[in-house]
């Protein structure tokens, strides 16, 4: 009984979100038809009579309140932002770094002097990286490659040169913009921040404008491109019509080596691996590719637990990393909550949210163990790109909010070819899906970035052109991809 | 970059300031293993060790180590079995019952190969003038293979920087992933590659079975038995070896061949070196170097494999007299039509071998290989030698062509104290008459 109860709800489901996404129309249209009726029943020489009744000053009235007000409307509108184009760094061979040579070097630095990383934590990094969800071709900065790695700020400003002037070289080429063009620039890097900044960097190699607005964003966490793509939003509205911001997400490894035992601090070193994004975005739409429909932060830092979640410090020898509590998927979890809470409401159509009301009210009204209703967000958006934190991250977030495996496909495959990108993942994934063929004109993609803090931000683009050309980091590996990735990679 | 370990002592003129990073093949190899045929089990216990000079000026200064280290990604998708680590077999049911160590085999992990550089703060030429034994070690990484097999490097490759601008490059490459001819192939390819050429395509075969023939009981002549070896791969020799290079003009050459007289058997300039240094060694060791191994290339028997150990091991004995007073060019002749070959025997026996310098004085033919070929964008080396490691006791002796391939290059790699009475020995037979 049960069964066949929920199955003819099913069916009923797609009828019911006709009826309410279109509520407007719905009830529009038997008014539309009474009043036709009406109007026949009076009677075509009674209609021109009554027109004719009219004082013309009341019609133009009438017309000029009508056009004022959605003139006004129109002009104290936010102006919509739109993403030119965008280019990930493209990883070399020859920084590549397979899973036995990590540990090797791992094992190798145990002999160094002035590192505590201990044989345990090399048999615990072998467990990790087994189970990472992380491929053989990710790639580490040249500077790691050494034993024991170079962590100085000289390596790791070629790591940044590296990896940010190859993505903006790319993205020029492809947008064909001068550099001369680009009135906001906002860099984001949370763990490497030397002075003169990243944003002084690029200027100085690009020759950029002296007016330029430029702000580097340090510490930021892993979500930080969102708030990146946020800022630059916000510059652009309030810049002249047509301006560009160039948005630049990385996150620097070099100076990152950890060299201790504390486990929690541990996982950042198999986690994390180079890589880089720059973003092109403007308020004309003329060649445009995606319009930024939302951006939507939410920070849970207020709480203790949320604060200290991912925390760097310096553990008891005096060693530098990132430390990881364990209730990290909790905290993730409760922050995407929050996020959602926020987002639903913007994005979700009628019929969802209607759902979800009900049953909120339900729950507080009838306080039965009524389920919480899960909104489908597959109704408000056909790509999902989830920041590849872990295997962890991205299994939590498909079972919190209901997706299939080809939903959350691009994470996973962009975990597995290059690694947790930190800021810049969430464009590797879109790169993933468009070098797969997926994206149509009027798609809708949901970036979703988490973080230090504990943060949980979103943004929601709405695709105009999908890319016309193969090219990008996953060109070379696009074929062989998806991949069965195991449990566990034993080797 | 610079990274300066300040902490350690300097010996002026030593090399130091070492850094190590690790070179992988450019795409993924996937789950491949390469099975070690019984060839290359035997020669598990030596190391190549070979150095390549090249002069200072504009082509060496524009090497930095990122040009040197890009096209060793490429390179290694070829020789992907060289980038990975030797592994054990697993325990199986049909595994031998006396508890002998599990058969190793490669595994195609990527690990990658090391690659260390350092400085040196005297000149290039200064250093080659200076003749002093053993110099191949400070340019060669002198790693072997274990205690951790795991987590050692089948190649290891050095790159010093002398104070003039000269440049050094030195190989140390596990005898067990392939024999000279293959290891000098292998860094030519690499050289092709970095000039931008495209290199011949390599011939891999993972599958090399073992041999199904009976082991001989005891040891053939021409090799030791030592062992059983454990994890770490090399029999610490009784007495501290070292290498020594010194040059055969052509003169010397001639003089030598105009001696054999009544043997005029036409022997090879291989049989006259290697007889000569013999005879030699003979003498400093007053007698006892009755018998000696001889390995050669044998470039006929080769199968066009790019990875297999395959030069021909055997052993000659002289006949009745002792070689200290035996003319070089009766020993010549011995070495040219004496040679009783063992090669089959040496792979077929099961233990742990010596085949340098275990058995007997080992003489070893590099005549055919071409280590002049490893050009670095158009620069020849001006001087190339090759040592060995882990030789036993008895001693090896290497024979190669010189720079011009007019005269010949010998390294020998004798107990440390017989180097001096050996330069003393040959100093009057190599002068020019």
């Amino acid at each position: 009984m049960g069964s066949s109860a929920a199955h003819q709800l099913k069916q009923l489901k797609p009828l019911y979100q006709h009826v309410v996404n279109n509520f407007v129309a719905v009830l529009a249209a038997p008014l539309a038809v009474a009043a036709v009726v009406n109007a026949a029943r009076v009677g075509p020489d009674e209609l021109i009579g009554r027109l004719q009744a009219l004082r013309a000053v009341h019609v133009f009235l009438a017309v000029f309140v009508a056009a004022a007000a959605a003139t006004l409307y129109v002009m104290l509108r936010p102006r919509s932002v739109y993403l030119v184009d965008y280019a990930c760094f493209r990883t070399r061979p020859n920084c590549r770094v397979p899973f036995a040579t990590f540990l090797e070097h791992a094992k190798l630095v145990t002999f160094v002097e002035g590192a505590s990383i201990d044989e345990r934590s090399v048999r615990f990094m072998t467990r990790l990286l087994e189970r990472s969800g992380l491929g053989e071709e990710t790639c580490l900065p040249p500077a790691h490659h050494y034993i024991p790695p170079y962590r100085n700020m000289e390596a790791s400003r070629a790591e940044v040169e590296l990896v940010i002037f190859s993505a903006i070289d790319d993205l020029l080429a492809k947008t064909g913009i001068s550099p001369n063009a680009i009135d906001v620039l906002v860099v984001n890097c949370s763990l490497f921040a030397p002075i003169p900044s990243f944003t002084d960097m690029i200027i100085h190699r690009y020759g950029m404008r002296p007016d330029i607005r430029n702000v580097h964003l340090s510490g930021m966490g892993c979500s930080a491109g969102l708030i990146s793509v946020g800022l630059a939003k916000n510059f652009l509205q309030v810049a002249p019509k047509g301006a560009h911001a160039l948005v630049v997400s990385t996150e620097t490894i070099t100076p990152n080596y950890y060299v201790g035992k504390e486990r929690a601090m541990l996982l950042p070193n198999c986690l994390f691996r180079i890589g880089g994004a720059a973003v092109l975005l403007s308020t004309s739409r003329a060649r445009a590719r995606f319009r930024l429909a939302r951006v939507v932060r939410t920070l849970t830092g207020a709480q203790d637990s949320a604060y200290r979640c991912v925390f760097q410090e310096e553990d008891g020898e005096g060693h530098r990393g990132i430390n990881l509590s364990k209730d990290l998927m909790t905290i993730a979890g409760d922050a995407l909550k929050a996020n959602i809470t926020a987002i639903g409401p913007l994005v979700l159509p009628a019929s969802e949210q209607l759902l979800f009301a009900l049953s909120f009210i339900a729950r507080r009204v009838l306080n039965r163990h009524v389920k919480p209703y899960l909104p489908d967000f597959r109704t408000a958006f056909e790509h999902f790109c989830i920041h590849a934190g872990g295997r962890a991250v991205i299994d939590e977030l498909q079972r919190s909010l209901g997706l299939s495996d080809q939903d959350v496909e691009a994470s996973r495959m962009a975990l597995h070819r290059f690694g947790n990108t930190s800021s810049s993942s969430v464009w590797y994934e879109l790169a993933y899906i468009e070098a797969k063929g997926r994206m149509r004109r009027g798609d809708r993609v949901w970036m979703i970035g988490f973080g230090s803090g504990f943060k949980c931000n979103s943004a929601a683009w709405e695709c105009i052109a999908p890319a016309c050309t193969a090219e990008g980091p996953w060109a070379e590996s696009i074929s062989r991809y998806p991949v069965d990735i195991p449990e566990v990679l034993k080797h | 970059m610079v990274f300066e370990q300040e902490q350690e002592e300097v010996t002026p003129g030593a090399v130091h300031g070492y850094r190590l990073s690790t070179v992988v093949p450019s795409s993924v190899t996937g789950e491949v293993d390469y099975a070690l045929a019984d060839a290359d089990l035997a020669f598990k216990l030596h190391y190549l060790r070979g150095v390549y000079y090249y002069p200072p000026g504009d082509v060496a200064r524009g090497l930095a180590t990122k040009v040197l280290k890009d096209p060793m990604f490429p390179w290694l998708d070829d020789y992907f079995p060289v980038a990975g680590r030797v592994r054990r077999a697993e325990k199986d049911a049909e595994a031998a019952a006396d508890g002998a160590p599990r058969r190793p085999y490669i595994k195609c992990n990527d690990c990658g190969v090391r690659i260390v550089e350092a400085k040196c703060d005297r000149d290039m030429d200064e250093w080659l003038r200076d003749d002093a034994p053993d110099r191949l070690r400070q340019l060669c990484y002198d790693k072997v293979l274990g205690p951790e097999l795991f987590f050692s490097p089948l190649l290891y490759v050095q790159i010093t920087n002398f104070k003039c601008g000269g440049l050094a490059l030195g190989f140390s490459w596990a005898h067990l992933i392939g024999d000279v001819p293959s290891a000098v192939t292998c860094f030519n390819k690499w050289a092709q590659i970095l000039s931008g050429k495209k290199p011949e395509a390599t011939v891999l075969t993972p599958l090399n079975k073992p041999l199904q023939g009976q082991s001989p009981a005891a040891a053939p002549r021409s090799v030791k038995q030592v062992g059983p070896i454990e994890d770490h791969w090399l029999v610490p020799a009784g007495r501290d070896m070292a290498c020594y290079s010194f040059h055969v003009s052509e003169t010397v050459l001639k003089k030598l061949q105009q001696q054999q007289g009544r043997h005029a058997a036409a022997a090879g300039t291989f049989e006259l070196v290697s007889a000569l240094v013999w005879q030699t060694v003979a003498k400093i060791r007053g007698g006892d170097v009755d018998t000696v191994t001889v390995v050669r290339t044998g470039a006929a028997a080769r199968s066009g494999k790019s990875l297999a150990n395959e030069m021909t091991v055997g052993y000659v004995a002289s006949a009745g007299s002792s070689p200290a007073k035996t003319d070089v060019a009766e020993l010549a002749a011995l070495l040219t039509k004496n040679v009783v070959d063992e090669t089959a025997a040496v792979a077929a026996f099961q233990g742990d071998v010596l085949v340098y310098g275990g058995a007997n004085l080992t003489l070893v033919d590099m005549e055919q290989v071409d280590v002049y070929a490893l050009e670095i964008k158009g620069l020849r080396p001006v001087h190339v030698e090759y040592g060995m490691d882990g030789v036993g006791e008895e001693g090896a002796v290497l024979v190669q062509p010189d720079a011009d391939g007019r005269g010949r290059l010998v390294t020998a790699v004798l107990p440390r104290d017989e180097i001096d009475s050996l330069r003393a020995a040959l100093g009057s037979a190599l002068q020019v008459a």
